[in-house]
């Protein structure tokens, strides 16, 4: 019999993604600046809905509903990089600050310096 | 020894308390800010963690349409962040907008 | 070549999210598959490269592999009591050169442990990359061009 072991493999794997998830969130809260809290939320949180999304689909036990959950967690991993990246990237060109006790930014070509590259 | 369906609704229950506090963490800090890319990025947050609250249910009352929806909702968030970022790149950081301890680009002298 | 493989895997992205992997959904998925592609036809810059499965499987692996790590070690930051962070951004120098490597590399970094791409410069000659422990850049540089850019470049060359 195998439905009881995907239960359990399924309930273990929710409360591994909610865990992830609220670590993520902790992060959020605790973090110093925009940059660093980033990447709580686009490691740990990523992983945390693509975990809870496997185990539907381990637990549906209907090819429909896993290849869905499947897909979905594809395109999850595909998005949230890119969208993080673009809000990286739009808040240090639009000069939001880093922490004050970072150590090196080679685009502003401090600590190390760098030539100065011109950006848009 | 526990059987399946019960170790699975204890650990729906679990799942769905553990999301609930990390739902409300994240909505504190949306309204702490301090700056605009914060909130963007706290509300994307909230929508990675309504997706799983999506799939936990999913799980909890076996329907299949949940998982459509948390489809949709991850290419809202998406779209969603993306416009957001395309905001913040069109409108320059304020000094107010700066987080405590932070010198904004013009001091910097550079 | 390229166009054929890219409306094969629309084909399968529409049989997976609908549901169903049966002949006439299939063939819709095609239809659909090449109608997005026709839509996009004048954004779509040249795209040539090789495709070897194997290698990009062992990528993929490799790419989950990093990615479990690095929530972990995200995790355990954030739950120790004192966070020692000294975060910072360093330039990355690209050897991969064609838009897509870019796109995959800055993609695979920002899922790894510690790093988070920002942007890369105009000349596409540096990626800027933001680190939560930037004490040590020469070695993550070394990380990245060992691991994920030799990977690529064995993947798509």
């Amino acid at each position: 019999m195998i439905e009881p072991l995907l239960d359990y493999v399924a309930g273990i794997l929710i409360v591994i993604g909610a865990i992830f998830a609220l670590v993520a969130s902790v992060g959020l809260l605790r973090l110093p600046d925009l940059y660093t809290r980033m990447h709580a939320a686009s490691k740990a949180g990523t992983l945390g809905s693509c975990v809870m999304l496997i185990a539907l689909a381990v637990q549906s036990q209907d090819l429909a509903i896993s290849t869905r959950a499947l897909a979905g967690v594809i395109f999850f991993l595909l998005t949230v990089p890119i969208s993080s990246h673009l809000l990286a990237k739009a808040a240090h060109a639009s000069g939001y600050r880093m922490w004050d006790k970072s150590v090196r930014d080679d685009i502003e070509g401090f600590v190390q310096k760098t030539k100065k590259i011109t950006r848009n | 020894m526990i059987s399946g369906e019960d170790f699975l609704s204890y650990c729906v229950t679990a799942a769905l308390a553990l999301l609930s506090l990390s739902f409300l963490l994240t909505v504190l800090r949306v309204l702490r800010g301090p700056t605009l890319p914060d909130r963007i990025l706290a509300l994307d947050m909230l929508v990675a963690i309504a997706i799983g609250f999506i799939a936990v249910l999913g799980i909890k009352t076996g329907y299949a349409f949940h998982v459509d929806i948390a489809i949709a909702l991850g290419l809202v968030g998406f779209l969603a962040t993306v416009a957001f970022a395309r905001f913040v790149l069109s409108r320059k950081a304020k000094d107010f907008d700066s987080p405590k301890g932070v010198k904004s680009r013009a001091k910097r002298g550079k | 070549m390229t166009i054929y493989l890219g409306v094969i895997l629309l084909a399968l992205a529409w049989a997976a999210v609908t549901g169903s992997f049966t002949f006439p959904n299939l063939v819709f998925g095609l239809v659909l598959g090449s109608l997005t592609l026709y839509l996009v036809r004048e954004q779509r810059g040249p795209f040539r490269s090789a495709f070897r499965p194997g290698k990009v499987l062992s990528l993929a692996l490799l790419f989950v592999k990093e990615l479990i790590l690095s929530a972990w070690r995200v995790a355990r930051l954030v739950v120790s009591p004192r966070m020692d962070l000294r975060p910072g951004i360093f330039a990355y120098p690209l050897k991969v050169d064609r838009d897509f490597e870019i796109t995959l590399l800055a993609n695979l970094i920002t899922l790894t442990p510690g790093t988070l791409s920002v942007d890369v410069s105009d000349d596409k000659r540096l990626l800027y990359v933001h680190a939560i422990d930037c004490s040590d850049p020469e070695a993550a540089i070394k990380d990245i061009e060992t691991g994920f850019e030799r990977k690529i470049l064995e993947a798509f060359r």
